[in-house]
C-alpha cells in the first residue's frame, strides 16, 4: 500500500461502510453494531492520518489515480485538514454512540445510519479535498444527507426545516459554483494550491473579487454567520439529536474552515476587507446570538443560537489574522465542537424523558429532577459554553483574549466579554429550568430516555482539555503559523510532481 | 455568439431568481430548475467554449473546447438533478400536510 494512501481512508472506510451497512436494512441491530465498527475504524484511520502528519511533519498529498497534482484531483491532509478532521470524526463517532442508545424511532428508519456516515463522508471529504470543485461535491453531499436525517425527524417540523434549509443551501451551492467558473474563467484551474499560486502571480482579474464575493456568502451561509443564520435555529432545533449535534457542532465548521483557506491560502494578497467583515460579523453574531439565546423557548433552539455566537468568536480570530488569533481560533473550533455536541445531547436526552419529545422550556420544566447525572453534565457543559475555569471553554476564551489585547483590540473585546456573560445568562436560565424547579405534572414522565454514554465521554475530554490544554494549545500554535505561509501548501501539494520527475 | 450566450444566461438568472422568490411552493420549485440550468449554461461557457466543435478532435487543428467545464457540468447536472428530485419529494410531503401550495401558509416553525 502506498503510504500516501491513508489520506483516502477517513472518506473511503465511512463511504464503503454506508452502502455495505445499506444491505444490513432488514437486520437493524446488526446495521446499527456495523455503523459503531465502521466509525470506529474510521476515527483510527483520522487518528493515523493525524499521527503521521505530526510524526513527518509534513502534510500527506495523495494524487487521486496518479493524475499529477493541476490536472488530478488531490487529497491533501495538511496540518488543518489533518486536525479539523480528527475533530470531525471525533465527534460522528460520539453521534453514532449517541444513536445506537436513542430512543427515537427515526434511527429505526432503515437507512439513518448509511445516511449518518455519508454526512461523515461528505464532510471529511471536504476537509480533505485539495480541489475547489471537489469540494462543491463533499459539500453537496453533506448537505443532502443532513436534510434527509432532518426530514426524517420525529419532530413534525422536520420535513418543513429540512425544505427551508434546502433551499438555502442550493443557493449556496449556486454561488460556489458561479464562484468556481469565475476562478476558472480567470485562472484556467481549480487545484487550490495552484489556483493560490496564479492569483498570487496575476492578481488583476476583473472576475477574482466577484469569486471572493461568492465564496464568502458560500462560506457563510455554511456556517450561519450573522445574516445567512436564519435557518440555522429552525433546522438544528427540528433535526433528531443525534443528528443535530452533528450540525452544529461540526457541520457549521466548514465554513470555519473555508474561511481559513480563504484568508491564509487563496486570497492572502486580497484577504484585508475579507477579514474586517468578519471581525464585524462576529462581533454581531456574538451579541445578536447571546441575546437571541436568551429569548428563546426551547432548549435545543437556545444552544442553535449559541452556535451563532461562538462561531462568531471564531470568526473573529480567523478576522485578527495573527498567528496568535488563528491558533487561538482553532483551539476554539476544536473545544466548541466536544462542548456543543455534548450539550444538544444533553438536551436532546433531556427531551427524550417526555411524552411529546420537546425541548420546549414549558415541557422539559422539572425534568431534571428524574435525571441528575445529566444535570451535573450539563452543568459542566454551561461552564465550558460560558468560558469558566476548570473547562477547555476558559482556555477558547483566554486565547482569543490574549490575542486581542495583543492587538489593542479593546472595543471588540468589551463586546466579547458582553457576548460571555450572555453565555451565562441563558446556560444557567437553562439549567434553571430543567433541573431546579419542582416538575408541574409529574406523571408526564418516561422511564426511560436516551443513553448518556456519549455526552459523558464528551463532558470528559471537555474537562480533560480544560486542565491539560498544552498539547491542543501547541498543535494549534504550530498549525496557525504553518498557515502564516501560504507557500507551505503550495510546496506540499505540487512539488511532489517535481520530485517524482514528471 | 459570446454576447447572445450572455444575454441568455442573465435572463434565465433572472427568471430564476424571480421564479424563486414566488409565494407559489411549485413556481418556485420550477425557478430553482431554471436557475441550476442557468449557472451550469456559465459553467459550460467559463471553458473556453468553440459552439459545435468537440473537446477532443484527433486532427491536427488546433481549435477544440476545453473538456474539464464540460466534465464539471455534467457532475453539477447530476447532483442538481438529486437535490430537485428530494425538493419535488419534500414539496410533496409539505403541501399533503399543510394543503396549501402558499409558503406564506407554511409557517409551523415560526411558533
Amino acid at each position: 500500500m502506498n503510504s500516501e494512501q491513508i489520506v483516502l481512508l477517513p472518506v473511503l472506510i465511512p463511504l464503503a461502510g454506508a452502502s455495505i451497512i445499506l444491505f444490513l436494512r432488514s437486520w437493524k441491530q446488526w446495521q446499527a453494531r456495523s455503523a459503531f465498527v465502521i466509525m470506529l475504524l474510521s476515527l483510527a484511520s483520522s487518528v493515523w492520518l493525524f499521527y503521521r502528519v505530526w510524526l513527518t511533519g509534513e502534510p500527506v498529498v495523495f494524487q487521486l489515480g496518479g493524475w499529477i497534482a493541476p490536472v488530478g484531483i488531490s487529497l491533501v491532509g495538511d496540518y488543518l485538514s489533518a486536525l479539523m478532521v480528527f475533530m470531525s470524526q471525533l465527534v460522528l463517532f460520539t453521534g453514532v454512540t449517541y444513536a445506537l442508545g436513542a430512543k427515537d424511532k427515526n434511527i429505526q428508519y432503515p437507512t439513518f445510519y448509511p445516511l449518518f456516515l455519508t454526512l461523515g463522508v461528505g464532510l471529511t471529504g471536504a476537509l480533505l479535498s485539495g480541489d475547489l470543485f471537489n469540494l462543491f461535491v463533499f459539500a453537496e453531499l453533506l448537505v443532502i444527507s443532513g436534510t434527509i436525517l432532518t426530514a426524517i425527524s420525529d419532530d413534525r417540523f422536520g420535513a418543513e426545516a429540512a425544505f427551508k434549509y434546502f433551499y438555502i443551501s442550493l443557493l449556496a451551492s449556486a454561488f460556489l459554483l458561479l464562484a468556481i467558473g469565475s476562478l476558472y474563467i480567470s485562472y484556467g484551474t481549480l487545484n487550490m494550491a495552484d489556483l493560490a499560486q496564479r492569483i498570487q502571480l496575476n492578481p488583476g482579474q476583473p472576475l477574482l473579487y466577484i469569486a471572493i464575493a461568492l465564496l464568502t456568502a458560500t462560506f457563510m451561509v455554511k456556517s450561519a454567520v450573522f445574516p445567512f443564520h436564519f435557518w440555522q435555529p429552525d433546522f438544528h432545533t427540528a433535526a433528531p439529536t443525534a443528528v443535530s449535534a452533528m450540525l452544529s457542532s461540526i457541520v457549521v465548521k466548514l465554513g470555519v474552515y473555508g474561511f481559513l483557506r480563504m484568508t491564509t491560502l487563496l486570497f492572502v494578497d486580497q484577504s484585508e476587507q475579507l477579514q474586517l467583515l468578519l471581525v464585524i460579523l462576529g462581533v454581531i453574531g456574538v451579541i445578536f446570538g447571546g441575546l437571541s439565546a436568551i429569548g428563546t423557548h426551547n432548549a435545543k433552539r437556545m444552544l442553535a443560537y449559541s452556535t451563532l455566537a461562538q462561531v462568531g468568536f471564531i470568526l473573529i480570530g480567523i478576522g485578527w489574522g495573527t498567528p496568535l488569533s488563528i491558533a487561538a481560533a482553532l483551539v476554539f473550533t476544536f473545544n466548541h465542537s466536544l462542548i456543543k455536541a455534548a450539550m444538544l445531547m444533553l438536551a436532546g436526552s433531556v427531551a427524550s424523558r417526555t411524552k411529546v419529545k420537546s425541548a420546549a422550556f414549558d415541557v422539559v420544566t422539572g425534568v431534571g429532577r428524574y435525571m441528575p447525572f445529566a444535570g451535573v453534565l450539563f452543568f459542566i457543559g454551561s461552564l465550558a459554553l460560558a468560558g469558566i475555569p476548570p473547562t477547555n471553554g476558559f482556555i477558547n476564551k483566554y486565547l482569543i483574549f490574549d490575542s486581542g489585547i495583543d492587538l489593542d483590540a479593546f472595543l471588540v473585546l468589551i463586546l466579547l466579554a458582553l457576548g460571555g456573560i450572555l453565555t451565562l445568562i441563558y446556560t444557567m436560565r437553562a439549567f434553571q429550568k430543567i433541573w431546579w424547579v419542582p416538575p408541574s405534572k409529574g406523571d408526564s414522565i418516561k422511564a426511560n430516555g436516551d443513553r448518556l454514554i456519549a455526552p459523558t465521554l464528551l463532558i470528559i475530554l471537555v474537562i480533560t482539555l480544560g486542565l491539560w490544554a498544552q498539547p491542543l494549545i501547541h498543535i494549534s500554535q504550530v498549525t496557525s503559523i504553518w498557515l502564516q505561509d501560504p507557500f507551505n501548501y503550495i510546496q506540499a501539494v505540487l512539488g511532489s510532481i517535481i520530485a517524482q520527475g514528471f | 455568439m459570446e454576447l447572445l450566450t450572455a444575454i441568455a444566461i442573465g435572463i434565465l438568472f433572472a427568471i430564476g431568481i424571480f421564479q424563486m422568490l414566488r409565494r407559489n411552493v411549485i413556481r418556485s420549485a420550477i425557478g430553482l430548475i431554471i436557475l441550476s440550468n442557468a449557472i451550469n449554461l456559465f459553467l459550460l461557457s467559463a471553458g473556453d467554449f468553440q459552439g459545435i466543435l468537440p473537446a477532443y478532435v484527433d486532427t491536427a487543428q488546433e481549435l477544440r473546447s476545453d473538456a474539464l467545464p464540460q466534465a464539471l457540468v455534467l457532475t453539477a447536472i447530476v447532483i442538481s438533478m438529486g437535490g430537485i428530485s428530494f425538493v419535488l419529494s419534500i414539496l410533496y410531503v409539505i403541501s399533503s400536510r399543510y394543503k396549501t401550495s402558499d409558503l406564506d401558509e407554511i409557517q409551523g416553525l415560526k411558533n
